[in-house]
């Protein structure tokens, strides 16, 4: 996977999207939108993978907000995994991992959806 | 009621079929619904307006029975109009609001938008795309107090023209509602990007000041920069004092000097800009002036993108990185503040004290892993001078041969960083013996591995000497041989080392037999020959020549060539063999020890046996050199004629 990219892989139950550089405003919007896209499909199961995403602002953060609250809406859930220890602690501390699960890796995040 | 997700149709079949007041009644029932609607959107804690905003125009055109409208969100930071949430759901382009124009959008309630203020003309006329496709007729400014915050855009009214007093009344209090939404919205994206801000400030520090690495710290710190203030671009430059030049040492993303036009010297990552004193430089760039009076001042500097040839035109924010001793340790610079939908803003004055406040601790980051690797390097070092060390003392003598007729005794003496002293008593099949001293310049490692090279080729040419038969050598036969083994040696130790690795080197070859010694030197202190009488003689004081390995043999022989002498020893005499640790070892009161000191000690001790005379010239040396440290080498070979 090239840098700056995204990656959907789509199963009969539930989608993975796998990040992969820098998650700003520009790789957040794609990110938004292939989210929404899953979910007007009728996915409400989605893994969010950062592993190859180590770095990410308040606009990327705010995002993922907003992606958890449109899977909120049909009662989907969200669960991420690849996330480095910073990021962890900032989704626990943005309150981010109150409303989504966080796990190591995609074969735990799947698991628990 | 109805329910207000579905489609207006269903408002509009009812108009139809119900007498106006039922119609009215029914609709300001809607519209209350709709109201507490709005209110538990606003505090459910969906947040963010951009995602809810089609809800709440949805709820307007549904309680207005309008099939056409927009909301549009101001961001002052970038001072434009985006549209968030239009019917139909098409994409528009930002709408610019001049500032003159937001003075006047604040001081009306609505604006018929065919018959807009003369101040407003400019602004209707910009955002005609969005009015023709939306076929706007009423603009209602949203706003808090004297706070402009977006507007909304209504279409054409169902089944009339106007919309009654109540329905203005009503749109009003929707407005309201929606502006606080929006005030709502903004604050706590505030509190969010804020709380996210100061918790990656607290977060990175404890990260930073953990990597031992240079290049992992830089790395981080750069990357930490960029997130903590939603930049697109960062770089860390250090400053190499002695050069007086801001070197690059991480820059974000990676291909971030592609753009760059400055005309400047690079190093491995690409940039270096002199900022000394006297490198002037004609019509210089505004963004290198900014980071060079960044670096001298000690304070932050800004370049706005027209002016940014370092990195292609970006919008840039410079601070320095302080050290603990209050000198600069570089500049962290940003580059591109981000907002929401990507638009580049600038940085604000928060943004340089928290950018300030992490290069603080960034400082204390580069200045441990700098540490760290000097650390490292000095304990390799420690243990590359170890392992000269050993290499040097197994190279010398531990025991000195016994020469008929004669008395030797050698002393090392290590003092400070691994030098290169050597000295040697190597017997020859003739029964004759070589005696050498030198010292190979430099320390550590290289020295010792000169001073091995040495010793190697001396042993090897004298071995070649053994088919020579000595005694049908005469003087002046053993003078050439003894000048051709130098040459020898000087091209094998220059050929094996720089221009700053030479040796220098005395050679003595002793005839037992007739007590001559025949002696070359090569650049090295010349021994003390003292005689039973108490005179005494510099050897190789006239004729020496460079030291070994300095230069090519074919300059050697245009310089001074190495040249032999001999010397008739009688009973009595005493030579000293020493290397210049000995003459230049100063006291505490900054004196050298000098050649002086040591033709005295000598000729005091002269009379005692080759051991004796060692023991005294060390005592003498080490009396003179009291508490005073000591960085070279103290080696002595001491021959005496029994």
């Amino acid at each position: 996977m090239n840098k700056f990219d995204i990656q959907v892989r789509e199963s009969k139950e539930h989608a993975i999207i796998e990040t992969a550089g820098y998650l700003n405003d520009a790789l957040g919007e794609k990110l938004s939108e292939k989210a929404q896209e899953l979910i007007q499909n009728g996915y409400t199961l989605l893994v969010i993978n950062l592993e190859q995403t180590t770095l990410i602002n308040s606009i990327g953060i705010s995002i993922l907000i907003e992606i958890i609250e449109a899977l909120d809406e049909r009662e989907g859930t969200l669960n991420f995994c690849g996330l480095s220890a910073t990021q962890e602690r900032t989704f626990r501390m943005m309150a981010i991992a109150k409303y989504a699960g966080i796990f190591p890796d995609e074969e735990s995040a799947i698991a628990n959806l | 009621m109805k329910d207000p997700s579905k489609p207006l149709g269903d408002s509009l079949q009812t108009h139809k079929t119900q007498s106006t007041a039922e119609q009215t009644m029914e609709r300001l029932i809607f519209s209350l619904s709709e109201l507490e609607h709005l209110g538990q959107t606003l505090i459910s804690g969906h947040s963010n307006f951009n995602h809810s905003s089609k809800t709440y125009l949805r709820i307007t055109l549904g309680t207005l029975q309008i099939r056409r409208g927009a909301i549009l969100r101001y961001h002052a930071t970038g001072q434009n109009l985006d549209v968030v949430a239009a019917t139909p759901d098409e994409t528009f382009a930002p709408i610019l609001v001049e500032p003159d124009e937001l003075e006047a959008l604040l001081k009306h309630p609505f604006i018929e938008n065919t018959a807009p203020p003369e101040s407003l003309k400019q602004f209707f006329a910009r955002s005609t795309k969005l009015s023709e496709t939306i076929d706007i007729r009423l603009w209602i400014p949203l706003k808090i107090q004297d706070e402009f915050l977006g507007m909304i855009g209504l279409g054409k009214f169902l089944a009339r023209d106007t919309l009654e007093a109540w329905e203005m009344e009503l749109l009003t209090t929707l407005a309201h509602q929606i502006s606080i939404a929006i005030a709502y919205s903004q604050m706590v994206e505030g509190i969010q990007s804020e709380k996210f801000r100061l918790f990656m400030l607290a977060e990175s520090a404890p990260q930073i000041c953990q990597l031992l690495q240079p290049e992992a710290a830089a790395e981080q710190v750069v990357q930490q920069a960029v997130s903590l203030l939603d930049a697109n671009a960062g770089a860390l430059m250090l400053t190499d004092t002695a050069q007086q030049a801001l070197e690059m040492h991480y820059a974000f993303p990676e291909n971030l000097l592609e753009n760059s036009t400055v005309q400047d010297t690079t190093n491995g990552n690409g940039l270096v800009i002199s900022y000394g004193e006297d490198t002037p430089i004609p019509q210089e760039a505004t963004s290198v002036k900014v980071l060079k009076s960044v670096v001298k001042e000690g304070i932050p500097g800004h370049c706005l993108p027209k002016f940014d040839t370092l990195f292609g035109g970006k919008n840039l924010m410079a601070v320095p990185i302080p050290g603990r001793d209050g000198d600069i340790l570089g500049v962290l610079v940003v580059g591109d503040k981000e907002e929401r939908g990507g638009r580049i803003t600038s940085f604000t004055d928060e943004d340089e004290i928290l950018l300030d406040s992490f290069a603080k601790q960034a400082g204390v980051a580069i200045e441990n892993a700098q540490l760290h690797q000097e650390a490292l390097e000095a304990r390799q070092l420690q243990a590359e001078m170890e392992e000269a060390r050993k290499i040097q003392v197994n190279l010398i003598p531990e025991t000195l041969p016994d020469i008929p007729g004669y008395e030797v005794a050698g002393h090392y003496e290590p003092r400070g960083p691994v030098g290169g002293d050597y000295y040697d008593c190597i017997p020859l099949p003739t029964g004759h013996w070589g005696l050498a001293i030198a010292d190979v310049s430099g320390k550590g490692m290289q020295a010792a591995l000169l001073m091995a090279t040495l010793r190697a080729g001396l042993i090897s040419e004298l071995s070649r000497a053994e088919s020579v038969k000595e005694e049908a050598l005469n003087q002046s036969s053993l003078y050439a041989e003894i000048a051709t083994m130098a040459m020898i040696l000087n091209s094998l130790l220059y050929a094996s080392g720089t221009e700053e690795k030479y040796a220098t080197f005395f050679y003595s070859h002793l005839n037992p037999e007739t007590d001559i010694l025949t002696t070359l030197n090569a650049g090295h202190n010349p021994p003390l020959l003292i005689r039973k009488d108490g005179t005494y003689k510099w050897l190789g004081e006239d004729v020496g020549g460079i030291p070994l390995g300095m230069f090519p043999n074919d300059m050697v022989s245009s310089i001074a060539e190495y040249e032999a002498e001999h010397v008739q020893l009688a009973s009595g005499d005493v030579i000293v063999y020493y290397t210049d640790g000995v003459t230049e070892t100063v006291n505490i009161e900054d004196d050298y020890y000098e050649e002086d000191r040591l033709v005295e000690a000598s000729k005091a001790c002269k009379d005692k046996h080759a051991e004796g005379i060692r023991k005294y010239l060390h005592n003498a040396v080490m009396e003179f050199q009291g508490e005073a440290d000591q960085f070279d080498d103290l080696t002595l070979l001491i021959l005496r004629k029994e």
